[in-house]
């Protein structure tokens, strides 16, 4: 069993050192003699190349990203996890709905993998669509223990197109996932290399006087935050399936075509703004799931999410497909092109944002700290309603060029503005292609603040990390409404586990099914969830220095098929 | 494929007096306009062939239709989806600016994604124009329904056929109409 994964994890590596990639590399895994139902993973430590710079990190078959798993709707999948790692691992399914013990969270749906064990998973596959899958372990994911799933439709798709790309970003960093950890714990301010200067100072005194210029620092200082903090952490490489700008990932297509691109944002921390310079995409689903098309120049993908867009590129030139983090720190850049080789102009990074007064959501007289006191913050009267209509006259319209979009904050420094001038995809464009559910009112409501000290580096839910919260007990059978409340800067993306969280972007029986939520400084999210998956799941901020920092939370599901129940001992199954 | 052919400048000004019996203008009517790029309202008398299309959400079937040039074809439409579909019969161009006469026709509510609201249609958006779907080119179908559009080919080529409701075409449903 050793020596065959040793071969196939030098096969891939070869492979993938000729340039071929993940793509080939999943070939690689499956031999043909198998089972196609049947997967075989292996977890090494391996060196990672981004053409930038080389470090250790942590491969799947032998390469980061690791192999694109292709599944169909319906199938019953068997996919053994062999762990070569001197320490534990896991690998979690994200977005995938199956039983709690096949979700790959170690204490809350087994014990993990030992090293040297092979684990395998079963279930059947009960959606179709874009999702990915990554370690629940440490600091493994950030290190390069990530990968994508496609699932294909069994009935036909609502949309056509002629070929097919996943775009996966990531967010390599020179330091490994412990390094960060600690550097952020002893100083949270370590990779914040946007800081404010005495130049900015000195600049803004001559724009807006003195006076208010030492009343806007004095105010962030009272806070204990710097009003660059965008992004928590910087100094990453953003890498595109794995390739960084000079190492280029190309998509070749014939002009006229139609082809479908499903972005993944598997970065640790990186949340990325999307757009290609000449083409417009069409957004046909988000996080797995259809949407009504919507066309747009441009879409912000939180970490964790997936977009999946249909663009028609009609001439025969080269195209870029240009990321730019949230905080316009760094960008990352791929290419689709008729022919190999082809390149076009890649733009510039624009100016980063600042955070405003709006971000923090709250009067500043009130402030003291970072306390949840019980504040209701601006409640964004715009969004969060219940309105049982579809009406999408009434849904936000936004009109070309418009900058305002609900789920920020009114006057918010992290706004999106499309940089061409155009459409920027907001929350409040999208809606259910087809519902999963009924449409029916939530049976409660749980809200649940978002808290962290910036100072302290601790992330937090309701003012209290992981290690000491109770669990969130729901009923099997109810529909549960969490209502996000973030009192940060930052943007927090939450990710519930085997259960999908419906959008409230106030189209009633048409919002949008998703299993990752970003909720937006200074902003109240509310979405709501159809409690019909048994056993206990993870719950938590997908940031992961923030999610391993304390914002994680179990939830416990009481009641449901006896079968599927939680049993005394985790693992089973 | 290339709008700018031998045609040229004639081709385009056509395509602009089509623009004219668009929806927008229910005035300017759907009478006999004949427009020998994409061809002519047939006489039911002269129909040679009957195609059914069915629309789904969010494609035809079929997606290809052969026809001989002076050809009169009824197609029975039917909207087996549950959103509201077209079938519009049109070069691409014609298709895009139809396109973003939809979209307004969703921002006024005239148009929901599974509804037409017939009393907003009639509104008179000004210059006594309306977004009434009445041109013989096309069909506007709510989920369930049927209808009919009979056409008298001239040439095919650029021809498609299209559904114009906003996003629809982009995810592809569009259908080519090809010399057979």
């Amino acid at each position: 069993m050793k020596i065959k994964t040793t071969v196939r994890a030098l096969r891939a590596l070869t492979l993938a050192a000729l340039g071929f990639g993940p793509v080939l590399a999943s070939e690689a895994a499956t031999e043909p003699s198998q089972n196609a139902n049947e997967v075989n993973i292996s977890v090494d430590d391996i060196g990672i190349d981004n053409g930038v710079y080389r470090k250790s990190g942590i491969g799947y078959n032998g390469a980061s990203p690791g192999p694109v798993l292709r599944f169909k709707e319906g199938q019953n999948v068997v996919i053994n996890v062999t762990n070569n790692l001197d320490r534990d691992t896991s690998i979690h399914w994200h977005g995938l709905i199956l039983p709690y013990q096949q979700d790959g969270v170690p204490t809350i749906s087994y014990d993990g993998i030992k090293p040297g064990e092979t684990f395998t998973y079963r279930f059947p596959i009960q959606q179709s669509g874009t999702y990915w899958y990554h370690s629940h372990s440490g600091f493994q994911e950030p290190d390069g223990a990530y990968g994508a799933i496609v699932i294909e439709s069994k009935s036909r798709e609502p949309y056509r197109y002629d070929r097919d790309y996943v775009v996966q970003l990531s967010d390599m960093h020179t330091d490994s996932g412990e390094r960060i950890m600690r550097n952020l714990k002893m100083m949270p301010d370590y990779y914040n290399r946007q800081q404010q200067t005495v130049g900015n100072f000195l600049t803004d005194i001559s724009a807006n006087g003195m006076a208010a210029t030492i009343t806007d620092r004095m105010a962030w200082g009272d806070m204990r935050m710097m009003a660059a903090d965008v992004e928590d952490l910087q100094g990453f490489t953003p890498l595109i399936n794995g390739k960084s700008d000079v190492q280029n990932w190309t998509g070749i297509f014939k002009p006229g075509e139609r082809v479908r691109l499903r972005f993944v944002n598997s970065s640790a921390m990186a949340y990325y703004d999307i757009r290609i310079p000449g083409l417009a995409m069409t957004v046909i689903a988000a996080d797995g799931n259809n949407v009504r098309p919507v066309k747009v120049d441009e879409l912000r993908i939180a970490v964790a999410e997936t977009y999946d867009v249909i663009v028609r590129p009609k001439d025969d030139t080269a195209y870029t497909i240009f990321a730019a983090s949230m905080g316009r720190s760094a960008y990352g850049r791929a290419t689709l092109a008729p022919r190999e080789g082809m390149t076009a102009v890649v733009p510039k990074l624009e100016k980063r944002p600042l955070l405003t007064m709006a971000d923090m959501g709250m009067d500043h007289s009130d402030m003291a700290g970072m306390d949840n006191t019980a504040m209701p913050g601006m409640d964004h009267s715009k969004m969060g309603h219940t309105s049982a209509s579809d009406s999408s006259k009434t849904a936000h319209k936004m009109h070309k060029g418009a900058t305002t979009d609900p789920f920020y904050a009114g006057g918010s420094g992290l706004t999106p503005v499309a940089a061409n001038g155009g459409k920027f995809l907001s929350y409040a464009d999208l809606r259910a292609q087809k519902p999963l559910y009924e449409h029916r009112p939530a049976t409660r409501e749980i809200e649940f603040q978002l808290t962290g000290n910036m100072e302290r580096y601790i992330w937090s839910i309701n003012g209290k990390k992981y290690e000491d919260a109770e669990p969130i007990r729901l009923k099997y059978g109810e529909r549960v409404r969490f209502k996000f409340i973030n009192k940060t800067m930052m943007s927090h993306p939450m990710h519930l586990h085997g259960m999908w969280s419906i959008l409230d972007v106030g189209a009633g029986k048409s919002n949008p099914i998703k299993h990752t939520i970003s909720v937006a400084p200074g902003t109240t999210v509310s979405m709501e969830t159809e409690v019909d998956a048994a056993g206990q799941w993870a719950f938590h901020c997908h940031l992961a220095y923030h999610a391993a920092a304390g914002m994680f939370r179990k939830i416990i599901v009481e009641g449901g098929p006896r079968s599927a129940q939680l049993n005394s001992q985790a693992g089973e199954g | 494929m290339n709008m700018l052919s031998i045609r040229g400048v004639a081709v385009i000004a056509i395509a602009t007096l089509t623009l004219a019996s668009s929806p927008l203008l229910a005035d300017a009517g759907h009478g006999k306009k004949s427009t020998p790029s994409i061809g002519e309202p047939g006489k039911s008398t002269a129909v040679t062939r009957t195609i059914e299309v069915e629309l789904f959400d969010n494609y035809f079937t079929p997606e290809h239709i052969a026809v001989k040039k002076g050809e009169t074809i009824r197609f029975v439409i039917k909207n087996s989806g549950e959103f509201v579909h077209e079938f519009n019969i049109g070069t691409a161009a014609m298709h895009v600016s139809h396109q973003k006469e939809m979209e307004m026709m969703m921002e006024h509510g005239a148009l929901e994604a599974d509804k037409i609201n017939h009393d907003m249609m009639k509104m008179d958006m000004g210059n006594g124009r309306t977004m009434a779907h009445n041109d013989p080119n096309s069909v506007l179908l709510e989920p369930g329904k049927s209808s009919e559009v009979i056409w008298k080919f001239t040439t095919t080529s650029g021809l498609e056929f299209a559904c114009n409701v906003p996003g629809h075409y982009d995810s592809g449903m569009v259908g080519e109409f090809q010399d057979s």
